[in-house]
Formats: C-alpha cells, sequence, structure tokens
C-alpha cells in the first residue's frame, strides 16, 4: 500500500504539482480547490438556513438553478483535490484528518440530495412533515460542512503532529 | 506593491480618511439628529462605513510604515508602539460604529418597526470613535514633530496591539482556530455574495431581489468573522503580510469587493426589482465584477504563501 502511495507521489504530475515550484502548480490547484469549496459550501449553506427559517420570502424553486453550480464546484473539487492528494499521497493516506474529511464531504452531498428531493421536490401531501424534515436536514447539512471545514484545516497540524 | 517607502506615504495619505473625513461624517451626523433629517442622517451612516472600511487599509499601512520607520533611531519605539496601541482601539471602535451604521440603514430599509437602541449605540459609538481617533492621530502627529510632544507619556491606556500580538502568540490554538473560522467566514460571505449577484444577473430568476438580499446579514456576519479572525493573524506577525505584495493587493480589493457587497442597502433602485423584473445593465455589470472581485480577494488570500515577498 505505502509503495503503491509512493508510486503514486512520484509520478511525473504529481511531482510537478509539488515541486515544480510554479505558481501555477501547487498555488493554484489550491485556490481551484478554495473556490469550488466555496461555491458548494457558501449555496448550500444559505439553502440551509433557508430550510431552518431564515430569508423565508426567498421561494424554493429560485434555488433550484443552483444545484448545477454546487454540483459543478463540487466536480472542481474532485479533480483538484484529487491532485493535491497524489501531490502528497503518503502524507495524507496517514492523516485521520483526512479520512474524517472525506466522509462528512459524502456526508454533506448526501444530505444535498436529500434535501433536493425531499424538500425540493416533496410530494407535498403532508407539508408540516416536510417543513420538519426540512429543518433537520438544514441542521444536519451545516454539521457536515462545518465539521468538513475543521478537519480540512486541521490537516495540517495533524500531520505535523504525526510526523513529529 | 506596499514596498516600505511608499508604505510610510500611504498611510500619511489614508490617515486623513478616519480623522478628517471622520469627522464630517460625525459633524453631518449630529446636524441631521438635531434637525431630524432622515436623508441627512442616511448620508452619514453611509460615510460611517465607507470610512470604516477605508480604516482597514489605513491601520494596515500604518504596520507598513512602521516597518520601514523601524531602521530610523530619531523616532522614538515607544511612541511608536502608544500610536499602534491607540490606532488599534481607535480601529476596533471604527469598525463597531461601520456595523451598526449599516445596521441602521438595513433596519430602515427591512425592518419597519423602530430600534431605538440602535441609533443610541451608533451615537455613543460614533463619539468614541471619534475620540479615540483623535489621540491616536495626535499621538501620530507627535512622532512625526517632537516640538510638540508632551515631557511625559501617559500609560493608563490599554496596549492594545501589543496585548492581541501575545494572545496569538502565547496561546497555539489561536491559530488553527482562527484558520477555522477564516473559511467558515468565506463560506458565509462567497455563498451570500454569489446567490445575490446572481439574481442580478438573472441567473437565478422568480423571486424579487429584497428576497434574496435578506441573506445579506448572513454575508455580513461572515465578514465580522473573517475582520477578527483575519486581524488576529496580521497582530501576530505584521511584518509577514505587510512586506507582501498579495496582500496589499487583497486588501484593496477587499474594499472594493465589500462596496459592491452592501451599495443595495443603500439605494433604492433595487429594491423595486419584483420577481420577474431584469436587473438594470449597470447592476448586472457591478454583480459581475463584485463576482470578480470577491475570486480575486480568494485568490490573493490563498497565494500569500507564494507569491510572499517576492
Amino acid at each position: 500500500m505505502l509503495s503503491l502511495l509512493n508510486q503514486i507521489e512520484q509520478s511525473g504530475l504529481a511531482t510537478w504539482i509539488h515541486e515544480s515550484g510554479s505558481l501555477w502548480g501547487y498555488p493554484l490547484v489550491l485556490f481551484l480547490h478554495t473556490l469550488g469549496f466555496g461555491t458548494l459550501v457558501g449555496i448550500n449553506a444559505a439553502i440551509d438556513l433557508r430550510l431552518l427559517g431564515f430569508g423565508a420570502g426567498i421561494p424554493l424553486k429560485s434555488f433550484e438553478k443552483t444545484f448545477r453550480m454546487m454540483w459543478g464546484g463540487f466536480a472542481l473539487n474532485a479533480v483538484t483535490g484529487s491532485l493535491l492528494f497524489i501531490a502528497d499521497a503518503t502524507k495524507h493516506a496517514t492523516n485521520p484528518s483526512f479520512y474524517v474529511k472525506l466522509v462528512f464531504v459524502a456526508a454533506g452531498l448526501f444530505t444535498l440530495t436529500r434535501i433536493r428531493k425531499n424538500v425540493f421536490h416533496a410530494s407535498g401531501k403532508n407539508e408540516s412533515a416536510t417543513l420538519r424534515q426540512a429543518k433537520i436536514l438544514g441542521a444536519i447539512s451545516l454539521g457536515c460542512w462545518l465539521i468538513v471545514i475543521t478537519a480540512a484545516r486541521l490537516m495540517a497540524y495533524i500531520a505535523e503532529y504525526i510526523n513529529a | 506593491m506596499l514596498n516600505s517607502l511608499n508604505a510610510e506615504h500611504l498611510h500619511l495619505l489614508l490617515n486623513h480618511f478616519p480623522t478628517v473625513g471622520y469627522a464630517v461624517g460625525l459633524g453631518l451626523f449630529l446636524v441631521a439628529l438635531f434637525q431630524k433629517s432622515s436623508e441627512l442622517k442616511q448620508a452619514s451612516l453611509v460615510i460611517f462605513i465607507v470610512i470604516a472600511l477605508i480604516s482597514i487599509p489605513t491601520y494596515l499601512s500604518g504596520n507598513a510604515a512602521n516597518f520601514a520607520l523601524k531602521e530610523k533611531a530619531e523616532l522614538s519605539e515607544s511612541m511608536l508602539q502608544a500610536h499602534q496601541d491607540a490606532a488599534l482601539l481607535g480601529l476596533i471602535f471604527m469598525e463597531l460604529t461601520g456595523l451598526f451604521a449599516w445596521l441602521e440603514i438595513w433596519r430602515i430599509r427591512y425592518v419597519a418597526r423602530p430600534m431605538n437602541w440602535n441609533l443610541m449605540v451608533v451615537i455613543v459609538m460614533s463619539l468614541a470613535t471619534f475620540g479615540l481617533m483623535a489621540r491616536a492621530a495626535n499621538i501620530g502627529g507627535e512622532l512625526r514633530h517632537p516640538e510638540i510632544r508632551p515631557a511625559t507619556e501617559s500609560s493608563a491606556w490599554p496596549q492594545t496591539a501589543v496585548m492581541a500580538k501575545a494572545f496569538v502568540i502565547e496561546n497555539p490554538w489561536v491559530w488553527p482556530a482562527a484558520e477555522i473560522f477564516h473559511f467558515i467566514g468565506l463560506t458565509m460571505i462567497f455563498g451570500t455574495v454569489l446567490l445575490v449577484n446572481l439574481r442580478l444577473l438573472g441567473i437565478i430568476n422568480h423571486v424579487s431581489f429584497d428576497s434574496v438580499y435578506r441573506l445579506l446579514p448572513w454575508g455580513i456576519a461572515g465578514f465580522i468573522i473573517n475582520f477578527i479572525s483575519g486581524m488576529l493573524f496580521f497582530v501576530a506577525v505584521p511584518d509577514q503580510y505587510t512586506q507582501n505584495s498579495g496582500f496589499a493587493r487583497k486588501m484593496v480589493l477587499l474594499v472594493m469587493a465589500a462596496v459592491t457587497m452592501i451599495y443595495p442597502t443603500v439605494f433604492d433602485r433595487l429594491s423595486d426589482l419584483k420577481a420577474e423584473d431584469t436587473a438594470p445593465v449597470q447592476n448586472k455589470v457591478i454583480a459581475g465584477a463584485s463576482i470578480a472581485l470577491w475570486v480575486a480577494v480568494i485568490f490573493f488570500g490563498r497565494y500569500l504563501p507564494y507569491i510572499g515577498s517576492e
């Protein structure tokens, strides 16, 4: 496993990202990763707030078009995240914070799909049940992204701690 | 961009805004209160907000000037420090004044019932800010004019900048915590900016502008979080930032970006946009610019460690 990670890390692309020193290498990937995250989580958090009852004047359907943008943000981050991973494969693969982040990204995305299905496209039969579920999903979603941000920020510190 | 020598110049230029410019705003505000003129009041509140934004680069450029002046023996180090402490205290009050001024304008437009306490807060904070800024300016002036310097220095005032720096450096959890909050604030601002501007651009539609703009307090909350967490980074290692060309760019772009975010609070036009209305072309241009400016702010923020000290 470790040798595979080493191989990934030493592949041409990974080495270039990490060691070229080019401003359009590692820093650019990191910036795009932040941009994708800001788009996905920024819009998702606003939707969560709306579900929790803040800004109730915004009709839900006006958020419909933003789902494509959020998935765009995620696609950007799947690509840039993979690039960041291969650049530091051995370091990230041994970092528990990295796995916490991945798990809660998955949970956050799953919650988003539930929000779309159960709230945006609710059958409309039982409004109070939908409203209650919307609040629960909104809170879970905010919680997931909060954990993702925290775990992501702490990765560098935990890596330092492990490798010390 | 902010090299040492013109940092002094820049600071001497900018420092008139929190002092002279602010005095004008305060004068207008007091006249408005006595004459009960709501238009004049709004105008003075806008001045408070604009000056609160400009005060951020003013404070930061002072640190850049400080870096340049360290080499000069004729300036008393304890006075430089006293000026910086006074300036940081003034900045904190200035930002609070700006925040409550914004809240008052927001209330006028979106909250029907009056909030008398808020206006009282603006009055008290604006007067306190004026006193604190005048004090900071006075010490700053004495730096360059030893002939007007009093023989004794008072030390009863809190050493704001010294204490803030010690707080960050002595508590190892502060920096990572500030990083986490800085990213939380980023998502709050960027999400709000995207949704509001996408409505103006017509990409989000069938919704009145005001409905979407009601998200603004969320974005403002993000801005507050990022101001505080960002200032914690800055006060800990000011030279690392003032000597970084990307940082100056980020701050200039930030002030511009913040203006594009809050200007609809002031002008009526956008509030008139109903669900099926299209925004005027100039607002669409500003909306596009707003998104681009915030992306650029994130860009320079992310690139800081890499374009560092070229």
